[in-house]
């Protein structure tokens, strides 16, 4: 099977399509047509997991020359299509199938014009797998910058009363933070050039050969030998903080956080679980896929400032979370403080730090799904996320209640989970890193323990007081009936694997970890080339 | 005598699609005055197949080689050439999207859009200070003209507005020229006599020469300070007019300017640096334009400001001062005019449907005119500079080239323009958003009239919107063609 990652990619796109020439008056047509696409996509990745091998680098890869550009005197420029998976992409890639097939089946009540709906939900779903698999980095950009759109008109025409302005906010927000990531990406093409045409001098936007010091020109800004500085910073380092913005404004992390919670409260409840799941997970990927490798010398120059940056989203958001009313904001805080983890094990450049960290986005990825799922099912019966509002739901919805348990444990870290995993190994790497690269020092991954604690305190403080306790429900006409089919069909999926990648650690590991290990490894020997 | 009356009738046999707009605009009059039924869709056609025609001619005849004509006036490159076939598109369309006039007057609307045309290609082709300001003002008289066409109080003012700001403009125009012909003792710009007379030269006058004369190329293609016109004309001539002058004008301005800059830069050996005056300029249009923008409330306003952005980002490939700068300014050039007019084609639809027209009145019209709304909302993405549209693709090539030229001088202001102007882009998305928001996002608080599909209109604006996409996906085609256009001073 040749293009596997093509009709991945293009499946929903050309559902999306097809979509697009059916009338409007056939309602439900499009989600099980949208449904219909996700299943096609299930089967592919079943079909990606058996060709994939575990210690073979990137596979399954697909290259086409796609822009070609004589720039005269400047040599030429080169952009390709160029996908592939890696033990970095592949969990990513099945995470974001599953997750967006229950996407769907979580729409499933959407009312208002469902065309435009679905249409751009496909779209939205192109542009995720998109990005995860592109090795070239202006096709990541343009993946990238598509996801925005359908996200804006997701949120803001099916989203709630503040809905126009958590739209906006959102576009501009990161909006910003790929124009810097757009700035470093123009300032390396003409910077890098294809080793394999030499001696002619080819522009190319490969982040493999980006990721070779020895192929950055000599003399150019972004050279290693550059002298050019601008104010305190070489240009080289520069470039490392712009993408580091550009992607922690994604991910997110404290100060540049502050879109998302607007942007969650306000979004559907499927969106919101895109949002979480996926689309904060390409901070985290950005650093490891191009930020880290392409500017390895400049990550360790600042890896104090990544690994405190990631303290302190984890402190910040949950205290945030901890004061929260609104149930959806609490998960969205409590994101903020899970996507520090990710950034503190990223600073740490272990093996056990970067593993961690990729388990921790995988498993956040489930989590956070299942935790917005959850409020969703509540909004849905009430129209309201108010903690307060609520009281002893344990007595009237059982099986709720349990999957919410599962949640709030498998968030709060609680061994025998998907979260523990992720986080005991960042914690193992960030208490390496002071004996072993001395890159971040000891407190604070000591510090971080404290987002633990405090995590800890917010899910259980709102377990107690929303489902435990008299039984009432400040809305009063609402019927508070257990999970109907569609929210057990959405939520046991993840529950189980919550418990599954729990237990069994091992078969995620087994893609993860020869990716972590080659990472750090090449990752100071590309350093050491550059600062010999 | 022989000699020169052969080199006068090659020189014309090389302008045939130049002779086929003249002809064209005195047929026009003249039906104008006799013609009684039918009398626009006739001229309508006329015009159609005039432009037409010269663009096949022009493909036809694409030069590979420069001629010199008429003793040195003008020249025929591919350079010329290229902008032609941009200045006749813009024609086609704006003839296209132009709706019967009023008062029984399509005959003079149409011919005025003949000799924005025609001055325009001559102004790209000119290379003597004479011919440009010919030709210049025969674009100026003739879009002073149009704006006014709505005639009632508003267009009028707006149309006057125009006609002081671009008098006065082309008054520092002269007066510059004047310096600088006083100095190099020729008048064109082009040859060398010019150059090694400028060049020993190091008075002052000869910046201030510069300068104004500047000021004529700039107040066309409405970079700022020389912008405080277009509000103003923008909102009160009519769309198709509004559409047509924000575009050929503009690009008959770039034109003459990168042939002009680029003789005033002496080579690079003029004392006086001139990058940085146009990086200046540049960044101040960006600036200027979309934070003025920011404030409208009513959409044609507010594409004036863009528009004076826009001048922004192509005056970033004249600041390259090289050959691939001007390629992809070139390039831009032609996505400027997709996207402009897709933008442009679709207020149209929506102004001709409704009476009152501020961004507000949008509101909740996108479900109802769908294909419009789809229409405006890839043209502001594509003028924001978003993939997936050809505009993502014309502001990566040239902030690209700007990158190299930094690369190569390492002048900060370079390096100070790229970062701005990539910054820009969030600011402009901002406004530009303003439309689709309240198209798609804001519902409208009162019933909506059921509009009248406007089928010409939505399958012009489709095709437009497939061509942004399809020049995203494979700019290849028209990049290859641009690049072996050969630009000699």
């Amino acid at each position: 099977m040749q293009h596997l990652l093509s009709y991945l990619i293009f499946t929903p796109l050309l559902a999306a399509v097809i979509a697009l020439l059916i009338p409007s008056s056939q309602k439900n047509f499009f989600r099980v047509f949208a449904l219909g696409a996700s299943v096609i996509q299930l089967v592919v990745v079943v079909l990606i997991m058996q060709a994939y091998k575990h210690h073979a680098g990137i596979q399954l890869t697909e290259r086409f020359s796609w822009i070609n550009m004589e720039l005269g005197q400047w040599g030429s420029m080169q952009a390709e299509y160029f996908v592939a998976l890696d033990g970095l992409s592949l969990p990513m890639v099945v995470l974001s199938v599953c997750i967006m097939a229950i996407a769907v089946i979580s729409s499933w009540t959407i009312n208002k014009s469902q065309k435009g709906y679905f249409i751009l939900l496909l779209i939205l779903n192109s542009a995720i797998i998109g990005s995860f698999c592109a090795l070239d980095f202006l096709l990541f950009y343009v993946f990238f910058e598509f996801m925005l759109l359908p996200m804006y008109f997701l949120i803001g025409i099916w989203g709630g009363p503040r809905r126009e302005y958590a739209s906006i906010k959102f576009f501009l927000y990161t909006l910003f933070g790929s124009i810097l990531i757009l700035i470093v990406i123009i300032g390396l093409y003409l910077s890098v050039q294809d080793p394999t045409s030499a001696p002619q001098l080819v522009h190319t936007f490969n982040v493999l050969h980006m990721q070779n010091p020895e192929n950055i020109i000599p003399g150019s800004v972004l050279s290693v030998d550059s002298t050019n500085v601008l104010g305190p910073y070489s240009f080289r380092l520069w470039a490392f903080l712009l993408l580091f913005i550009g992607f922690a404004i994604k991910l997110p992390a404290v100060p540049l956080h502050t879109w998302l919670p607007d942007a969650h409260v306000e979004a559907p409840t499927p969106v919101s679980v895109i949002l979480a799941a996926l689309l904060l997970k390409f901070g985290g990927y950005g650093l490891l896929r191009f930020a880290y490798p392409i500017f390895p010398d400049s990550a360790i120059y600042f890896s104090w400032l990544v690994g405190f940056t990631g303290l302190v989203s984890i402190i910040y958001g949950a205290l945030n979370a901890l004061s929260s009313k609104d149930l959806k904001r609490l998960i969205a805080y409590s994101s903020v403080s899970h996507m520090g983890f990710v950034l503190l094990g990223i600073a740490a450049a272990t093996v056990e730090g970067i593993a961690g960290a990729m388990y921790q986005m995988f498993s956040h990825g489930i989590l956070s799904a299942m935790l917005f799922l959850i409020a969703g099912v509540l909004y849905d019966r009430t129209g309201d996320r108010l903690i307060t509002s609520y009281s002893g739901l344990a007595t009237k919805m059982k099986v709720y209640t349990g999957f919410v348990l599962v949640a709030f444990f498998a968030s709060l870290g609680l061994p025998g989970f998907a979260g523990f995993i992720g986080e005991v190994l960042i914690f193992f790497g960030a208490f390496l890193s002071q004996q072993t690269n001395g890159l971040i020092p000891g407190w604070m991954a000591i510090t971080a323990m404290l987002g633990l604690l405090l995590g800890a305190g917010y899910f259980l403080w709102t377990l107690q007081r929303m489902f435990f306790g008299p039984y009432a429900v400040k809305v009063p006409a609402a019927e508070m009936n257990d999970l109907d089919q569609r929210e057990y069909v959405m939520l046991l999926p993840l529950a189980l694997a919550a418990l599954f990648f729990g237990i069994l650690p091992q078969t995620l590991l087994n893609y993860i970890n020869p990716f972590a290990q080659e990472f750090v490894e090449s990752l100071f020997l590309a350093a050491s080339f550059i600062n010999p | 005598m022989n000699e020169q009356l052969q080199h006068i009738a090659e020189s014309v046999s090389l302008l045939i699609p130049e002779v086929i707009i003249s002809a064209s605009l005195l047929i026009t009059i003249l039906l104008g005055l006799t013609l009684k039924t039918n009398k626009h869709s006739i001229l309508k056609f006329i015009s159609l197949a005039s432009y037409s025609v010269s663009i096949f001619l022009l493909f036809q005849n694409f030069p590979d080689k420069p001629t010199i004509l008429f003793g040195g006036m003008m020249r025929v490159d591919e350079f010329s050439s290229y902008f032609k076939i941009l200045f006749l598109t813009g024609g086609i369309l704006g003839v296209l999207i132009s709706g019967p006039q009023k008062d029984d007057t399509s005959a003079e609307y149409f011919s005025l859009f003949y000799a924005v045309i025609l001055g325009a290609c001559l102004l790209a082709a000119s290379l003597n200070f004479i011919m440009v300001l010919l030709s210049l003002e025969l674009i100026s008289l003739s879009s002073y003209l149009l704006a006014g066409f709505g005639f009632d109080k508003k267009s009028a003012e707006g149309s006057l507005k125009y006609f002081l700001f671009g008098t006065v403009a082309t008054a520092c125009m002269i007066y510059g020229i004047s310096i600088l012909y006083g100095f190099a003792g020729t008048l064109d710009f082009s040859s060398n006599l010019f150059v090694t007379n400028s060049i020993a030269l190091t008075s002052p006058l000869l910046l201030t020469g510069g300068l104004l004369t500047l000021a004529g190329f700039l107040f066309k293609i409405t970079a700022v300070p020389f912008h405080l016109w277009a509000p103003d004309v923008y909102e009160s001539a009519p769309t198709p007019v509004v559409a047509f002058i924000s575009v050929v004008p503009k690009l008959a301005g770039i034109a003459v300017l990168t042939r002009f800059t680029l003789a005033i830069n002496l080579f690079g050996q003029s004392g006086y640096n001139w990058h940085i005056i146009l990086a200046v300029i540049s960044l101040i249009s960006m600036l200027v334009g979309n934070l003025s923008a920011i404030a409208q409330t009513n959409p044609k306003r507010m594409l004036a400001y863009s528009s004076v952005a826009q001048s922004g980002f192509l005056l970033i490939g004249l600041v390259t001062f090289s050959i691939e700068g001007i390629h992809v300014m070139l390039f831009y050039s032609a996505i400027f005019l997709v996207m402009n007019y897709l933008v442009f084609i679709a207020l149209n639809q929506f102004e001709n449907a409704k009476d009152q027209f501020d961004i507000p009145s949008f509101a909740g019209l996108g479900a109802s005119s769908i294909i419009p709304s789809i229409a405006i909302l890839t043209g502001l993405l594509s003028l924001t500079g978003l993939p997936p549209t050809a505009g993502f693709t014309a502001k990566l090539f040239i902030f690209g080239s700007l990158w190299g030229s930094y690369q190569q001088s390492g002048e900060l202001i370079l390096l100070v323009l790229f970062v701005t102007g990539l910054l820009n882009t969030v600011i402009s998305l901002f406004f530009y958003m303003k439309i689709p928001y309240y198209l798609f996002l804001k519902e409208n608080p009162g019933t909506i009239k059921s509009q009248k599909i406007d089928f010409a209109g939505n399958l012009l604006s489709l095709m437009l919107v497939i061509l942004l996409f399809y020049l995203f996906i494979n700019p290849n085609g028209l990049m290859g063609w641009i690049n072996k256009i050969t630009f000699v001073l």
